[in-house]
């Protein structure tokens, strides 16, 4: 029996429209996952206002600043760690066959805002007595680094567990932030993964344990490697 | 290797769409002649030989006898053949068929295979039309009536008919069951409309005996001799039709291990038969059956390139997950407690896996609707229907495996 050609046409056309749905929706969804982000990235842009809790540091003493400050201190370091939540959410679900330049930008900006709230926080922190550790996190690339996945796994755990006791940055040293850079040299860090604890560096895959035993939050207090506390 | 993958599954997933799809519109513009009952015309019914190879059947051929006894047709003959059983087929064969001089028996010693035996069977056939089934199969009374009228045209060399399984009681058999309608009743009709039947399925198949004499009866060094009798039908040019309304039954392995080895021999088989009529492959001289067969088994494989690489990522994700978590000491429940479900962690490639689950699902219950089929006792079928693609791609992987380390895969 003859087949009409159209047959074959007519379902190349609907396999064609079914593969533009799914493309048009992808894209649709992805249109919300940027606006998502981009919204947070406005609210992380209020991190400029440090400057202006810097100015009434200065203006109106300390105290006045720091009330101001822990207030502000909580919401903050969820927003900032939900925004990058959320760009590493938008990279597992975009990334199919090249890396958005969209990542990349939302990620430089990122980097970029960590750094400002990190400086701060590190700043103030000893200034208005907060009680919270604050660990810094270096990588690079998966290709590059095998370790790197599973040092942000751990990271992720004792956030998620800790929560506001712990403000956790972690920097991508391959995107060209500036800063990022200056951190690095800072910290003198030339192996991957690295996390400096409360400004103390310890390179290399570092385990849940290790790290909790690193907070002083935790701990009631920091210990030095001899025992005593600080 | 993410960019390679997502090439992989956009190109599967478009290509077995586009394949579900013309064979859905097929169905679609061809259902009055679905359904079409063809008028039974002979002045003087021709004789129909039915021919039934037997192995270690014992438990099985006493209720296939019984179903031949009760066929309305007068011209009939009906030849068994013990192909060497070990067990008590022969005294079972002797007790169901004796008083009715319509059969006849031959008790072989030694097992040479179902594809001697059936030759065997035609050799001593006197029928103008030739009938081969299983031991196991079960046919309705009315089936030579419905089946013989499509030989009025000359150029029909065989015809099947809709294989459906008998009493399925566990969820395999249940999920099996619709893959017999939709693989081996509902597509082989489409497929005879396009004149691509690619198996004469060994419960029950039909043919022509000038056919048979002509092509040379079955291939006996062939494990899947129901298949590649279809391709050498094909490639004489006559056609192969499909009568929907007639059906026959047949009785599924009893357990996975035996689902297992049987599909081992039916995929080896067609990869020899494959092989063998590579010829065939993209042939405008054999119509749509060369372009059909090619877009079949081009699908099976980048199916299992596909599942392979699946595996082995989702093994590699298993394996990162284990070390991760062995470094938070197999602290899982953090994890989960936050854990959000959120529709823009969705991908499009889990928008491709969602859309194709509802696809086959869709299409399963387009098929039971044209196959007139009772959707009761059927809901655990219908679900485990959508995880049959992982099944085949282990059937696949060990009938492969065994063609390529060069196993010898026997009809028994």
């Amino acid at each position: 029996m003859a087949i009409k050609k159209s047959i074959f046409i007519i379902a190349l056309l609907i396999t064609l429209s079914l593969l533009t749905v799914i493309l048009i929706f992808g894209n649709f969804l992805n249109n919300d996952r940027k606006s998502s982000i981009d919204e947070q990235m406005q609210a992380i842009n209020q991190l400029n206002e440090l400057q202006t809790y810097s100015l009434m540091n200065e203006v109106y003493g300390g105290k006045m600043a720091c009330v101001a400050f822990k207030m502000q201190l909580k919401e903050w370091d969820k927003t900032l760690w939900d925004l990058g939540q959320k760009i590493e959410s938008y990279r597992l679900a975009t990334e199919e066959f090249q890396k958005d330049q969209f990542y990349l930008d939302m990620k430089q900006k990122f980097n970029e805002n960590e750094v400002l709230y990190l400086t701060f926080l590190t700043k103030v922190k000893k200034e208005c007595n907060i009680s919270m550790d604050i660990v810094s996190y270096f990588y690079q690339n998966s290709e590059e680094c095998k370790q790197c996945d599973d040092q942000s796994f751990v990271l992720t755990n004792i956030k998620q567990k800790y929560g506001d006791s712990v403000a956790i940055f972690s920097f991508d040293t391959d995107i060209n932030v500036t800063n990022v850079d200056i951190l690095r040299q800072y910290y003198e860090i030339d192996k991957y993964p690295c996390v400096v604890i409360n400004e103390k560096k310890y390179c290399g895959m570092q385990d849940n344990d290790f790290i909790v035993n690193k907070l002083c939050t935790l701990n009631g207090g920091c210990y030095e490697e001899n025992s005593t506390r600080t | 290797m993410n960019v390679l993958y997502n090439i992989l599954l956009y190109g599967v997933w478009f290509l077995s769409t586009y394949y579900v799809i013309l064979l859905l519109l097929l169905l679609f513009t061809g259902k009055d002649s679905i359904y079409e009952k063809k008028k039974f015309n002979y002045k003087k019914h021709p004789k129909v030989s039915v021919i039934i190879s037997a192995y270690n059947e014992e438990d099985k051929i006493g209720e296939s006898i019984e179903s031949l006894k009760k066929i309305d047709y007068d011209n009939i003959e009906f030849i068994i053949i013990n192909d060497g059983s070990r067990d008590g087929t022969s005294a079972e064969v002797r007790r169901s068929i004796r008083h009715d001089d319509r059969f006849s028996f031959i008790d072989r010693a030694e097992n040479r295979g179902k594809a001697a035996s059936l030759n065997q069977g035609i050799t001593k056939a006197r029928g103008e039309f030739i009938v081969t089934m299983d031991a196991d199969s079960v046919v309705e009374k009315k089936i030579f009536y419905k089946v013989l009228p499509y030989f009025e045209k000359k150029d029909v060399g065989a015809v099947t008919v809709s294989v459906y399984v008998k009493n399925p009681k566990s969820i395999l058999h249940k999920i099996f069951e619709l893959e017999y309608i939709i693989g081996l009743s509902l597509f082989l009709k489409i497929f005879s409309k396009m004149d691509a039947v690619y198996v004469t399925p060994g419960p029950f198949s039909i043919y022509r005996r000038s056919m048979l004499n002509e092509i040379g009866g079955f291939d006996e060094k062939n494990i899947t001799e129901d298949l590649e009798i279809a391709y050498r039908i094909q490639k004489k040019g006559y056609k192969i039709d499909n009568c929907m309304d007639a059906r026959v039954y047949t009785i599924l392995p009893p357990t996975f291990k035996k689902i297992c080895i049987q599909r081992k021999r039916w995929y080896s088989g067609a990869v020899y038969t494959l092989y063998k009529h590579r010829k065939m492959l993209l042939n405008s001289k054999y119509g749509a059956f060369g372009y059909m067969i090619f877009f079949n088994y081009m699908l099976i494989f980048l199916g299992l390139i596909l599942f392979g690489t699946s595996l082995y990522l989702g093994a590699s994700k298993l394996v990162d997950n284990v070390i991760y978590y062995n470094y938070i000491n197999f602290d899982i429940w953090t994890g989960i407690h936050n854990m959000r479900l959120d529709l823009l962690t969705m991908g499009r490639t889990s928008l491709l896996g969602i859309l194709s689950l509802m696809f086959t699902i869709s299409t399963l219950i387009i098929g039971l609707i044209f196959t007139k089929t009772n959707y009761k006792g059927k809901k655990v079928g219908i679900l485990g229907f959508t995880f049959l693609f992982i099944l085949y791609q282990l059937f696949w992987s060990i009938a492969l495996f065994a063609v390529l380390t060069g196993q010898r895969v026997k009809w028994r």
